[in-house]
């Protein structure tokens, strides 16, 4: 008692004194002397083990948390490298006692990596499984299973049981893939096996005694132990793998459990689906559009409650900017085609945050999230921090030497005489420059947006943090964060959600058979109309175990509905309970059974056919000719046009294809069904690339023709295959080529839009073009075509526009009539120009007006579409944009600058696109990317450090240069509806979250459904920016207030890149017609 | 820095020291010493900026012709090689009597050689101090001035030549294409850098007629046909290499040469850059004029020719280079005979025949064979700054042939690109001579 008020009186001291220095924060900073927790992961690098002998000199050690006691607090295990493992048990009030030795669980003397608890043999008590690295350079080790005898005591059984692998282990995930209830093992290795010499991918299918290996528990069937099941269960296990991350969550919602792996370096990550016969499938390239580069942790949970698992990995890319100007980036893009060669997929030096989407996969929104960077990252853990119903994402970041400093791998070595060679590695490794840095924590601001927290949460100390753990340690209902370090004692948090009034449940598992915790089982909580849903894994983050009771934070809710539990063996429970801030002990079999409905609903809908297939071909590698171009213009098509062609009231449909492919017509059958139309001369224009095609009566002889613009940014202006071309329909189907329709213009056509301009009766048309072939940032040549009778075509772009327009670049134009006044205004835009809007005077010439309120329109906007959205009587013009899923940031206050200019005056414009980083607007490019292009850039910047330090491009280039160059401003990346006020004024409306992951290349809008269809993805951005395939096709209602979701029926898969959608109609039906780059035309019921 | 203030301050001291009465200036530079110092600095510097070797080749010709055009301006003994030279013109220099020549020449050196590099400030730092140091052999400040705008004077029309040669431009020509096509140059590991300087043939050359006068025999037909003539000179350097003696991976080690050497051990990673091919040569022709006893005209002239030359060799070899576009050793190897190989040496970043060391080392060679006759004794230690030993030989030619072989033993070249790259080197330093010559006698026969 007397010693119990004296730690109560120094409690009371440090309360105090905190107070005095800074405000109490949610996340408390415990004492380690004063806990009793003397553990540190002390690391001394030698002549013999460092990080030039030992790649993962640096990964530190892992954490794990678990009540090995059965006593109700959970207790915790510190791996360490060099020091003993130590394991303490949680003797409440914060309180922990070192039992390391008299459990035996020192490690022996070994490496330690990762560790993980569970019950491998069904006792009811949790036993410890540590990693280590084996045989290597001096270190001597094998991985460990303690076995827990009860009273505190365990014995290394890894032998007996058959997992005493010796080699490279990372960490170890227990998991019962055959659901016989009990718990096998993933053992995730990584090779040694020089990394920068690639081999091809298919390689992994080879393998390797130190691949990864899966064991199958045979307690289940009597006996005791594990047998190696790798070779049979379709687990990789090659050299290939460097697997720094492990994870096991059910993907599929089939009640199996599958397995997420990262790989450092070239190596795919792994997505193994299990087939629910004691196999896997690797599934990654069919789920997942790209991953982060050099993987390292991992977390899979439910983010947005729909019970789907995301996934979280980490990367290195540094979040300040200063440090992330002077460090490795993304591939060079030739070596990032060479991995494509190698036989690699997408992948990105950054964190990856997987949107799990059911049976379409996921979707990358890491950079719409703004969890994309956070430094060189271990150990992410998704969990509710605050307690607020939301799971938010703690990443631990910090290696203490940092190789991915760029001035470190150019310039630090100097030309040494006489050195020893063990001495120049002394030197290298002191070279090495050291940054500690805070650790990140992501509160989830709803709506899948984060905001890093770490400060105002009290979990902002520097340090190199490598594994981490959450858990319910002083059992007050929030989860305490523990983290072990390198060379700093660990990081104890003590969690005080419990002061904010949220309230939580806390869920202990019991289940059936010898998997006595229910590892595995997947907990729903339901509750105010929402739900949560958790799965038990006893392995998270990097090297790294949680607990095995759940802990759910409800936010201000004072009831729950109910919990459900999928048992890992294939039960599915429901347990009626409404009492929060309880903790629950839910039994196997106690619950009442589950009916609703597992998994995704297979959507089993038939479209009709139309059989073709845009192939793209690209001969020209457009980044070679302009190493700083954002994205390709060389993947618009194909063109789409629909129209009835042969007069039997009946919508037929043409489509053109990528280079070398012909354009096809098709025409509907009265049951619905296509056939081509064959037409030679489509044929014998196969070399050109179409990107746009309308039908339209343009001879007047009452029949459709058709217009068909071509691009590809291959051929320079006023090539041959870049004329676009005009063919007259006779009204049958029948086509007829005229090649003196329309002057010889070959540029880049992006768009066309047609309007009997001088009101002479017949139809004129405006046609734009997005770049001029090489020369990104420069305006190419948009043409108006009069038509001067019989659908032949002038030039009169002068006369109409006058002779010193600047169109700019055009992605997207259409003639509407937004003031209602009998005559339609050309609307334009595309990269760095807002929406422009252009009236006819007088039937003989354009002039630009003034809109108010789109005057920070410019983005990138692909696609333009005019409709009364909010049936006010006024048109409202819709678009198509950039998206928020992208690296590039641009608001009105911090706009996306381009500077296009000739930078080093040898003759090419370079394109420069500026971003703010914070306050300072400097290059988007790497200073390597510029150099490249510009290398006298060296000369004004001799580091990165310098370079680093740009405040904006007055310091890369003099006042006189810039003065020359032309400046483009982007405000606005979010697609939206510009709504038209009373005045005549627009007012931005942006498109839900789920519209803005990616972007949007065609905007329609159906009038019958009063609903807007966007087809999005892009694979053509350069490396830094990444492709984005986030989301192929979304639709949205305007309600009263806003937009919300529609839904229709398609069959347009997650990952397509849709460019194009018109309606069509079919029998008695309407559809939307999508058509793909590089894919088929697929379908979308309107009705 | 406390060191240089305190030079600088008792140079000041010095001069004005000297400045009370007249001294002797006249042998503050009279041999090589100080244009040699000069030409080391500009090594180190392109080793920092990281110039690949064609650029290298380019740097040391228009700062040696700099140089040696002052010299050839006071000497009747030289001609200058401004008309000689493709796209040149005569110019007449007429010098103010206040010059002092040699020291007009170093600072035209500097003066070219500096606007060629990107690192400035470490030039010039290096060009301060041995100004000061000059100004203390008693150089009168006028003198000096007059000099040094002698300098900058000539060096003024080497930069307007230098900057006709289409260098400029050809920053942004296209990047190199790679191709799947078999047997084609592929990026290697372990940085798979991009093939440097595809368009190097367009560089205007200094006395060749074209990029490809002097075309070099094609390499072995492709194949993977093991009884091929393609896959035996591969397996050849399969061979050699792991039946290598140690003195032919100290002959290879020694000629690496290598400007931009990427070390990767995991995560980390950093490149380690020696003097190229082409900076090898030239300080072999300083080492070379030094040992001659050649005054700082002769040295100049040597400096000079050799780096014209080993720019035609450059321009000569890389037309080939992207010409046949050969897949490396280590590539081929590692795909048809055994993956795990690595080659002695990395494999540097562009297509393999002919080689660049054969082409630049043969064509040096004739040229200071020229200069100085054949039989040569030659202590090179060129490479001790960076590590490497002392190595002699008794001609040029000897150590131009090891130079080229060493690039067989490194595993990076095979040999039909060693030994077709020596006649071209050889053949178009020949012709070198036949059209420019630094010595009256030869002018006039033109």
């Amino acid at each position: 008692m007397r010693r119990l008020s004296v730690v109560f009186l120094i409690g009371l001291g440090v309360v105090f004194s905190c107070q005095e220095k800074k405000e109490e924060t949610l996340f408390q900073l415990m004492d380690n002397e004063q806990i009793g927790i003397n553990f540190e992961n002390t690391l001394t690098s030698t002549d013999s083990l460092n990080i030039l002998e030992y790649l993962y000199f640096y990964n530190g050690g892992g954490v794990a948390a678990g009540d090995i006691n059965n006593d109700g607090l959970v207790d915790l295990y510190f791996a360490g490298n060099q020091v003993s493992n130590r394991l303490y048990l949680n003797k409440g009030n914060f309180q922990f006692e070192d039992i390391t030795k008299y459990a035996g669980v020192s490690g022996n003397g070994g490496w330690s990596t990762g560790v993980t608890m569970a019950d491998v043999n069904g006792d009811g008590l949790l036993d410890i499984y540590v990693s280590q690295i084996g045989n290597y350079k001096g270190l001597i080790g094998r991985n460990r299973l303690y076995i827990n005898q009860g009273n505190n005591q365990f014995k290394d059984q890894a032998d007996e049981y058959g997992v005493d692998f010796v080699g490279f282990s990372t960490q170890a995930v227990f998991l019962d893939y055959d659901r016989d209830g009990d718990l096998d093992l993933y053992l995730l290795n990584h090779s040694v096996k020089s990394p920068e010499v690639f081999a091809q991918a298919k390689q992994r299918t080879i393998p390797h005694e130190l691949g990864d290996k899966l064991f199958n528990n045979l307690i289940s069937e009597g006996q005791i132990g594990f047998e190696d099941v790798t070779e049979a269960s379709g687990i990789y296990s090659s050299i290939l793998g460097f697997g720094l991350g492990v994870g096991v969550a059910d993907f599929n919602d089939d009640g199996w459990p599958d397995i997420y792996v990262s790989n450092d370096f070239t190596e795919n990550d792994y997505l193994y689906l299990n087939q629910q016969d004691g196999t896997f499938k690797e599934s990654l390239e069919n789920l997942i559009s790209s991953t982060s580069r050099y993987s390292m942790g991992n977390d899979l949970a439910d983010l947005n409650g729909d019970g789907l698992p995301e996934i979280f990995t980490t990367d290195m890319l540094p979040i300040d900017p200063s440090i992330w100007m002077k460090s490795v980036g993304e591939d060079k893009q030739e070596v990032y085609q060479i991995k494509k060669k190698f036989g690699y997929s997408d992948q990105y030096v950054r964190n990856h945050l997987q949107l799990n989407q059911g049976k379409e996969g996921f979707s990358e929104i890491a950079l719409f999230s703004g969890v994309f960077a956070s430094d060189w990252s271990w150990s992410p853990l998704i969990f509710d921090m605050d307690n607020d119903g939301l799971p938010d994402i703690h990443i631990t970041n910090g290696i203490e030497k940092r190789p991915n400093d760029l001035d470190f791998i150019q310039y630090s070595q100097q030309a040494a005489s006489t050195s020893s060679m063990t001495e120049i590695r002394r030197k290298q490794i002191e070279m090495l420059p050291t940054v500690k840095l805070p650790n990140l924590s992501y509160r989830n601001q709803g709506g899948l947006r984060f905001k890093d927290e770490s400060k105002t949460w009290g979990l902002d100390q520097p340090s190199y943090s490598n594994g981490s753990a959450y858990a319910d340690l002083d059992n007050d209902g929030d989860l305490d964060l523990i983290i072990n370090n390198l060379n700093q004692p660990p990081f104890i948090y003590q969690n005080h959600s419990e002061k904010s009034g949220n309230s939580f449940v806390r869920v202990n598992l019991a289940a059936k058979g010898k998997n006595t915790l229910g590892l595995g089982a997947k907990v729903g909580v339901y509750f105010d109309g929402r739900s949560i849903f958790q799965q038990y894994s006893g392995s998270r983050g990097f090297m790294s175990g949680t607990s095995s009771t759940l802990v759910f934070g409800l936010g201000k809710a004072q009831a729950i509905d109910s919990i459900a539990v999928d048992w890992p063996t294939g039960e599915r429970e429901i347990f009626q309970l409404d009492y929060i801030n309880q903790t629950y002990i839910l039994t196997q079999g106690k619950g009442k059974p589950n009916l609703s409905q597992r998994g995704a609903k297979q959507q089993v809908d038939s479209f009709p056919q139309i059989p073709w297939e845009h192939q793209e071909k690209n001969t020209l590698d457009e980044t070679k000719r302009e190493y700083l171009t954002p994205k390709s213009f060389a993947i618009m098509g194909p063109a789409l046009a629909v129209g009835d062609v042969n007069n039997d009231g009946l919508e037929d449909i043409y489509v053109g294809g990528a280079q070398d492919q012909a354009g096809s017509l098709f025409i509907q059958l009265p049951s619905g069904e296509f056939i081509k139309k064959e037409n030679s001369i489509f044929d014998q224009l196969a070399k050109a690339e179409d990107v746009v095609a309308e039908f339209a009566d343009f001879d007047g002889d009452g029949n459709l023709d058709l217009y068909v613009g071509s691009a590809g940014n291959e051929y320079k202006s006023g090539a041959l295959f870049n004329f676009d071309r005009i063919f007259y329909g006779n009204g049958q189907g029948d086509f007829q080529f005229n090649p003196m329709a329309l002057p010889k213009i070959g540029e880049n056509t992006s768009t066309i839009a047609i309007y009997d301009v001088d009101a002479d009766g017949d139809l004129d048309i405006f046609v734009g073009s997005s770049v001029v072939s090489g020369d990104y940032g420069a305006s190419p040549k948009s043409v108006l075509l009069i038509n001067v009778g019989r659908g032949i075509f002038q030039d009169k772009t002068k006369e109409w526009f006058g002779s010193d327009a600047d169109l700019g670049m055009i992605n997207s134009a259409v003639w509407a009539d937004l003031n209602a006044s009998g005559k339609s205004e050309l609307l334009l835009t595309g990269d760095w120009q807002g929406i422009r809007t252009f009236e006819i005077i007088n039937s003989q010439s354009l002039r630009e007006k003034k809109v108010n309120g789109l005057e920070f329109s410019a983005g990138w906007i692909q696609s333009l579409a005019v409709a009364d959205v909010n049936v006010d009587g006024r048109l409202d013009i819709l678009t198509g944009n950039l998206g928020l899923n992208t690296k590039l940031k641009a608001s009105v206050e911090k706009p996306l600058w381009l500077y296009h200019g000739d930078f080093d005056e040898n003759g090419q414009a370079d394109p420069l696109i500026f971003h703010y980083m914070g306050d300072r607007l400097v290059p988007f490019a790497s200073r390597d990317d510029l150099i490249k292009q510009i290398p006298g850039i060296k000369r004004k910047h001799s580091s990165y450090q310098d370079y680093s330090e740009l405040k904006g491009p007055i310091d890369l280039f003099p006042e006189e240069v810039l003065s020359k160059s032309s400046k483009h401003a982007a405000y606005e990346f979010r697609s939206g509806a510009y709504l038209q006020q009373t005045d005549g004024s627009f007012k931005f409306d942006p498109f839900p979250d789920q519209a803005q992951l990616s972007p949007i290349f065609s905007v329609s809008w159906s009038q019958s459904n009063k609903s807007v269809l966007l087809g999005g993805n892009f694979t053509g951005f350069r490396v830094d920016l990444g492709i984005n395939t986030a989301a192929s096709f979304t639709s949205w209602q305007w309600a009263t207030n806003g937009w919300k979701e529609a839904t229709f029926q398609n069959n347009i898969p997650q990952k397509s890149e849709i460019r194009i959608i018109k309606k069509i109609k079919i029998g008695e039906h309407y559809y939307g017609l999508a058509a793909s780059n590089s894919g088929p035309i697929y379908w979308i019921a309107l009705d | 820095m406390r060191t240089v203030k305190f030079m600088l301050f008792s140079g000041i001291l010095l001069i004005a020291a000297s400045c009370a009465k007249q001294v002797d200036y006249s042998q503050a530079i009279t041999d090589g010493q100080y244009i040699s110092e000069a030409q080391n600095k500009i090594t180190e510097v392109i080793i920092h900026d990281i110039f690949s070797p064609p650029v290298a080749a380019r740097i040391y010709s228009y700062a040696s012709l700099a140089a040696y055009e002052v010299a050839a301006s006071v000497d009747p003994n030289y001609v200058s090689l401004l008309g000689q030279l493709n796209g040149s013109e005569k110019v007449v220099f007429t010098p103010s009597e206040k010059v002092y020549p040699p020291l007009a020449s170093l600072a035209a050196y500097y003066y070219v050689g500096t606007g060629l590099i990107f690192s400035e400030e470490l030039m010039n730092e290096h060009r301060d101090a041995t100004y000061e140091t000059l100004k203390e052999k008693g150089i009168p400040e006028d003198v000096f001035e007059a000099s040094i705008a002698y300098g900058k004077e000539v060096g003024d029309v080497i930069k307007a030549y230098s900057s006709k040669d289409n260098y400029h431009q050809s920053r942004s020509f296209p990047k190199f294409t790679v191709t799947d096509k078999e047997g084609t140059w592929q990026p290697t590991p372990p940085a798979y850098m991009e093939a440097i300087e595809p368009h190097w043939n367009k560089i205007r050359t200094f006395v060749l007629d074209s990029a490809s006068q002097f075309k070099p025999l094609p390499p072995p037909a492709f194949s993977t046909d093991p009884e091929s003539e393609f896959f035996k000179v591969a397996k050849e350097v399969y061979d050699v290499d792991r039946a290598s003696s140690q003195e032919q991976k100290e002959i290879a080690l020694f000629w690496d040469c290598n400007p931009y050497k990427m070390n990767v051990k995991g995560h980390v990673m950093f490149a380690e850059k020696k003097i190229t091919p082409g900076g090898h040569w030239m300080s072999i022709a300083a080492i070379a004029s030094k040992a001659a006893d050649r005054d700082w005209k002769g040295t100049a002239e040597a400096l000079a020719m050799t780096s014209i030359s080993l720019n035609e060799a450059f321009i000569s070899c890389w037309d080939e280079k992207y010409r046949s576009n050969v897949i490396r050793p280590e590539t081929y190897i590692n795909q048809h005979i055994d993956e795990q190989w690595v080659p002695l040496l990395q494999t540097p970043p562009f297509p393999e025949h002919t080689s660049g060391h054969s082409v630049a080392s043969a064509a040096s060679a004739y040229t200071l064979a020229h200069l100085f006759g054949d039989e040569f004794h030659i202590v090179d230690s060129s490479e001790v700054a960076y590590g490497l030993p002392i190595r002699e030989f008794d001609s040029f030619s000897q150590a131009a042939e090891e130079a080229a072989l060493s690039r067989f033993y490194g595993g990076i070249h095979y040999r039909p690109a060693i030994e077709y790259g020596i006649t071209e080197g050889r053949d178009l330093a020949a012709f070198i001579w036949t059209k420019v010559d630094t010595k009256p006698k030869n002018v006039a026969s033109n």
